[in-house]
């Protein structure tokens, strides 16, 4: 019964963007009622199609769209495991964050327009999740980047936050460049092997051509190298959604926008979607050919070197981050790459139970990172700054947000206790990607290992930037004169709920494992596992715990006891500290180098010589410009306003047709 | 034929005949005050009208008065025009006109002169044609001069008289030519005839008889050389008549030509396309490149509209089904456009006069100086105009023109024949050379500072604005069911 109202999900929401956006002023709260009341239809609508579908069911509708033949385009619904997962999680953390963004936004004057654009961002992330087909996905994907730019640039008379709206679009759109041209050349091969008649390959009625579905039927008959680059220029486009190295920087820049847009963007929308994208694909990834040396397929190993080598890269920044949101958002980038690495690594080992890994650690992620950030809206509501240097002791005013933001910074840590299986959400979604790692270094052997290197390190890192962050917020003396006060219940709520989750989501694992394990069986997609029973040495089950508290300890030590003297490493003169300080140069790099020094000095002044000397001022101005003026001067005189000229004009015209007609016909 | 014949499908061209005669009376028999009322019957009659029209639907072809009158595709698709156009002109009008004690005279002469397009659009024979082409224009000349008070309109009523009897002159006398050689006036008998008899055809009289045919279609194509008339009569006419005469009568000599030329052009085997395509290049570019240089909004929307009908005369250039699709989607297109511009120019006028009443050069470029302050739906509206009429997409203007272009690029493609290819240069270079007049009017509306405060536009004004508006990029979201009307309207000629 619900399934037949799938299309609800994403109308609601868009419905709910049209009314907020013009009746909002009218309505209470800038018209929050109505996303929030939306966003919980939605919500209803995934959970009821949920249990309708649980366990091994499935949601598809699809009408035409536009073109004809082999080339027909179609818009449809797609509501597989995978789908259903996403959906449950996105409309539940969106509706939590629209709750509490009442209380946060409540002194704004431009709610309507905040609530409204969250509404259609929420709506165009939930239709990338169910669209059935590449071309919707793409469509949506691309109206998830217009409002990220829209609410990014959300206060758009801060110069800070203009710009950093700027570049979260124009470093997007590198990646939504990679990701057309992937869709472009699966395209061209679809339609190839359609007609090609030795391949005997149809569209059924009722399929249509850029259908996941019909793409994955299609695997066998790509062209393989083809398939590699298919699959690279959609991880390209995943690279940029999900804010992965090289393409991360507009993501920790992306903070200017209002917190609640941050929690949006970092938890339940946005970069998610990158991540969605390779594993909605996953079967096309997996289908690429192996190097004979590794027997892993070529594009799940670049999708494994660039997550994880940004998992510990953006954790390495994390550490020396001043500003609180600053320091979540090299978090999420790190996470990210560990979804991303789950992806690659646990693809090679166990196959298409990696789905089921990658995205069980998105769900407890979107949990523990969108309280995380709540958190820090809820500090930063109550202090008035950004900068953790300048907070200090808020424990003991702001119980909740401190006790539920402790419950988040140990989810993201992993923390929890091995063997019995008792701990946070992070301890058994970031654990099992660790342990992948490792068994795809035992598969491959030799270099294989850095990516467990990279994961682990990465573990100990996250572990300490994030309690170093809570330790300089909530404990130790208060280092500003204001006034802190908890926050209001709207808000404290969300967190509370939140907790929850992030506490006990992680009990859920073997179930959702299971779950997702299907989910290409169900579109009739064979993916050959290796399941080998890996015995694992204790040693490798117990580390990530391990590297977990002993960051802990550090954080501790440094943060709390204040054992070591700080200030000697960081100052100026520490090479390694200026270089994170400073982002690795990324915003110089990315922005002064290649934005302004190439793109704007460089390419578009040539240009605009080009176009303002040449074309416009010898072209245009003098030869075209001068001479169709002084044309219409002339024979605007012919215009003469006598009557009998007019007429006189008639007759012409009709002597001069009359010769060009017998010219034509050779005399009559 | 017997007499118990089924009227439906003539039953909007009655039905406004008779309302016509209606407000006559009406009009000597209540006061002067409560004549305003009588614009919003004639808009009821119309939209009736219209709705009836569209219930039609795409018919199979019916026929009526020993064959005289036809209603099929073809002639559905221009009523549709010819109804939409009245609609927004007599919605306009109601402000316009607003306690003037002669309203019942102009909407009867209106509902008339829609009655004449319509009949037009469903002659079949050259008699018939001739009746509606008359009724058209005698009801069309009155409404130019119909501010009396005013010299420039009669002038401009005047002018339009003149040519437009040498015009129907020149018509008659081709009929004639055209009865004498083949002794019928039905127009598929006399296509018969030129097929039979090719060589009757290519003969000294009847390349003459098609001659004068085309120089009276071409008066009211406004097709260079004929145009003469044009831009001064659009200038002085009140603007809600320039609209009608514009957006509706104008294509009355476009569906006159597709019915009776179309097939003249067919039958006649000899390369007359060459003639068409010379016609139609020098009217769109004469059309724009004096565009140019006008200040009037007004003369340069009348230049504009003599651009657009060389673009509607691609049409005949190749005469493949697509290319006369594309003629007639440019048609409807540009009678949405054009009307809506001319009602908007309506209201710059209402503003100006507002605030001075003596001023001169109502329409002068200096008045739209932030008019996207002063007057914002008028400005939206001009915006989307101009827009279309250069041929941005989604507008009716971009996916009229694609189709010509797009089908005398196909037809250049398969006969390998370079000239038509520059046609189509020539063409597309003439539709960027237009954005340069468009875009001027655009900065002054949106860039230049206003000259006053923001006016309370008129509700019958902004109503026939957002018709015009929507019509004009609905169309060009959503072309697909316009596209099939065209195609179908296309295939009754069967070229």
């Amino acid at each position: 019964m619900f399934s037949d109202y799938a299309a609800l999900i994403v109308l609601l929401p868009v419905i709910a963007f049209v009314l907020t956006l013009f009746l909002g002023k009218k309505l209470y709260s800038g018209g929050a009622l109505l996303p929030i009341a939306a966003i919980a239809g939605s919500f209803i609508i995934s959970l009821g199609i949920f249990f309708e579908i649980y366990p091994g069911g499935m949601v598809q509708q699809s009408i035409p769209w536009f073109g004809n033949g082999i080339s027909q385009m179609n818009m449809g619904i797609l509501i597989d495991p995978l789908a259903i997962v996403m959906l449950m999680m996105v409309s539940f953390v969106s509706l939590l964050i629209h709750i509490y963004a009442v209380g946060y936004m409540s002194h704004d004057p431009a709610k309507p327009r905040y609530f409204a654009e969250t509404s259609l961002f929420t709506a165009a992330m939930l239709s990338v999740i169910l669209s059935d087909n590449i071309l919707q996905f793409f469509i949506s994907w691309e109206v998830v980047g217009l409002c990220s730019f829209l609410l990014i640039g959300f206060w758009y008379h801060k110069p800070s936050a203009a710009a950093a709206a700027k570049k979260a679009f124009l470093v997007t759109r590198i990646g939504d460049v990679l990701f057309l041209a992937g869709i472009v050349m699966l395209y061209v091969n679809l339609v190839e092997i359609i007609n090609n008649p030795a391949n005997a390959f149809k569209i059924e009625p009722g399929n249509f051509l850029l259908q996941f579905k019909t793409m994955f039927e299609a695997i066998p008959l790509i062209d393989k190298t083809q398939l590699t680059y298919i699959t690279l220029l959609f991880f390209g486009g995943a690279v940029g959604k999900s804010g992965q190295f090289p393409l991360h920087g507009w993501l920790p820049d992306a903070m200017e926008g209002p917190t609640t847009v941050s929690a949006l963007i970092h938890a339940a929308t946005m970069v998610t979607a990158g991540v969605y994208l390779v594993a909605r694909t996953f079967p096309m990834f997996f289908a690429t050919p192996a190097t004979i040396m590794t027997g892993v397929p070529d594009s799940l190993l670049i999708v494994a070197i660039f997550g994880g080598f940004t998992a510990l890269f953006a954790a390495t920044m994390g550490l020396v981050m001043n500003d609180i949101k600053r320091v979540l958002a090299y978090s999420t980038v790190s996470q990210l790459g560990y979804m991303m690495l789950a992806l690659g690594t646990a693809g090679a080992v166990v196959g298409a139970q990696a789905v089921g890994i990658s995205l069980f650690h998105l769900v407890s992620h979107a949990f523990f990172k969108a309280l995380l950030f709540l958190c820090a809206g809820s500090v930063i509501h109550a202090v008035g700054t950004n900068d953790i240097r300048e907070m200090g002791g808020l424990f003991n005013k702001m119980k909740i947000t401190a006790t539920t933001m402790l419950i988040a910074a140990l989810a993201l840590a992993g923390i929890g206790i091995p063997f019995i299986n008792i701990g946070t959400a992070g301890f058994f979604s970031k654990d099992m990607i660790i342990e992948k790692s490792f068994e795809f270094g035992e598969k491959t052997g030799g270099w294989g290992w850095i990516f467990y290197g990279f994961a682990i390190l990465a573990a100990l890192l996250t572990s300490i930037y994030i309690f170093r962050l809570w330790f300089m917020a909530f404990t130790g003396k208060p280092r500003s004169e204001r006034h802190s006060h908890e926050s209001p219940n709207v808000m404290t709520v969300p967190l509370m709920i939140l907790a929850l989750f992030a506490l006990f989501f992680g009990f859920s694992q073997t179930g959702f494992y299971g779950y997702l394990e299907k989910n290409f069986e169900l579109m009739g997609v064979e993916i050959a596992v290796h399941e080998e029973a890996a015995q694992l040495p204790v040693i490798i089950i117990l580390l990530p715990v391990i590297v977990g508290v002993l960051g802990f300890l550090i954080s501790y030590a440094i943060y709390y006891k204040r054992m070591i003297d700080m200030s000697k490493i960081i100052s100026s003169e520490n090479p390694l500290y200026k270089l994170l300080l400073n982002r690795y140069y990324e915003p110089k790099i990315g922005a002064d180098l290649i934005g302004v020094k190439l793109t704007h000095d460089v390419v578009a002044q040539s240009g605009e010589f080009v176009d303002r000397k040449i074309i416009d001022g010898l072209v245009i101005d003098s030869i075209i410009g001068n001479t169709i003026f002084k044309i219409g001067e002339i024979i605007r005189k012919l215009q003469t306003g006598v009557v009998q000229n007019y007429a006189s004009i008639t007759i012409l015209g009709v002597a001069l047709l009359l010769v060009l007609l017998k010219l034509k016909l050779g005399g009559v | 034929m017997s007499l118990n014949i089924n009227f439906a499908m003539l039953a909007p061209e009655i039905l406004l005949t008779v309302l016509a005669f209606v407000i006559i009376i009406m009009g000597l028999l209540i006061s002067n005050k409560s004549k305003n009322m009588l614009g919003y019957l004639s808009a009821a009659g119309i939209l009736a009208s219209l709705v009836y029209v569209i219930g039609n639907g795409m018919t199979e072809k019916v026929s009526y008065f020993y064959d005289s009158l036809v209603v099929d595709p073809l002639s559905q698709v221009f009523k549709l025009i010819f109804l939409i156009v009245s609609l927004i002109a007599v919605i306009a009008s109601i402000e316009y006109f607003k306690d003037n004690r002669n309203q019942d005279e102009y909407y009867a002469l209106i509902l008339m002169s829609t009655v004449g397009m319509m009949v037009v659009a469903s002659a079949n024979d050259l008699i018939a044609l001739f009746v509606g082409f008359e009724l058209a224009s005698m009801s069309t000349y009155v409404l130019a001069g119909f501010e009396k008070n005013n010299p420039s309109s009669l002038e401009a009523a005047l002018k339009y008289f003149i040519i437009g009897s040498l015009s129907s002159a020149l018509m008659l006398f081709g009929m004639s030519l055209i009865y004498g050689i083949t002794s019928t006036t039905n127009i598929p008998g006399i296509i018969e005839f030129f097929r039979s008899a090719p060589l009757m055809a290519e003969s000294s009289l009847g390349v003459l008889a098609m001659i004068f045919l085309v120089a009276g279609f071409g008066f009211k194509m406004a097709l260079v050389p004929f145009h003469m008339w044009a831009p001064d009569t659009y200038e002085g006419s009140p603007s809600v008549v320039s609209s009608l005469l514009a957006a509706g009568s104008k294509k009355m000599g476009f569906v006159a030509a597709f019915r009776v030329l179309v097939l003249a052009l067919v039958a006649i085997r000899a390369d007359v396309h060459f003639t068409f395509a010379i016609l139609a290049i020098i009217t769109m570019t004469y059309g724009n490149v004096v565009a140019v240089s006008q200040r009037s909004i007004k003369r340069m929307l009348a230049y504009s509209s003599i651009a657009q009908a060389g673009y509607i005369a691609l049409a005949f250039v190749v005469t493949t089904p697509m290319s006369i699709a594309g003629g007639i989607l440019l048609a409807l297109g540009h009678a949405l456009m054009k009307g809506g511009a001319f009602i908007a120019v309506a209201v710059v006028g209402y503003m100006v006069l507002s605030d001075n009443k003596n001023a001169k050069n109502i329409d002068d470029l200096e008045n739209f100086a932030g008019l996207g302050k002063r007057a914002p739906i008028t400005a939206l509206g001009f915006f989307v105009f101009f827009l279309a009429l250069a041929g941005i997409p989604p507008s009716a203007g971009f996916i009229g023109k694609l189709f010509l272009f797009y089908s005398i690029t196909v037809q250049a493609i398969s006969l390998s024949s370079s000239w038509l290819l520059l046609v189509v240069v020539i063409a597309i270079l003439n539709s960027a050379l237009s954005i340069y007049y468009y875009a001027r009017v655009i900065k002054y509306m949106y860039v230049l500072p206003p000259k006053g405060e923001r006016i309370k536009e008129p509700t019958a004004y902004v109503v026939a604005i957002l018709i015009a508006v929507i019509g004009t990029i609905g169309i060009g979201l959503y072309p697909e069911p316009f596209i099939n009307m065209a195609m179908n309207a296309a295939q009754v000629l069967g070229v």
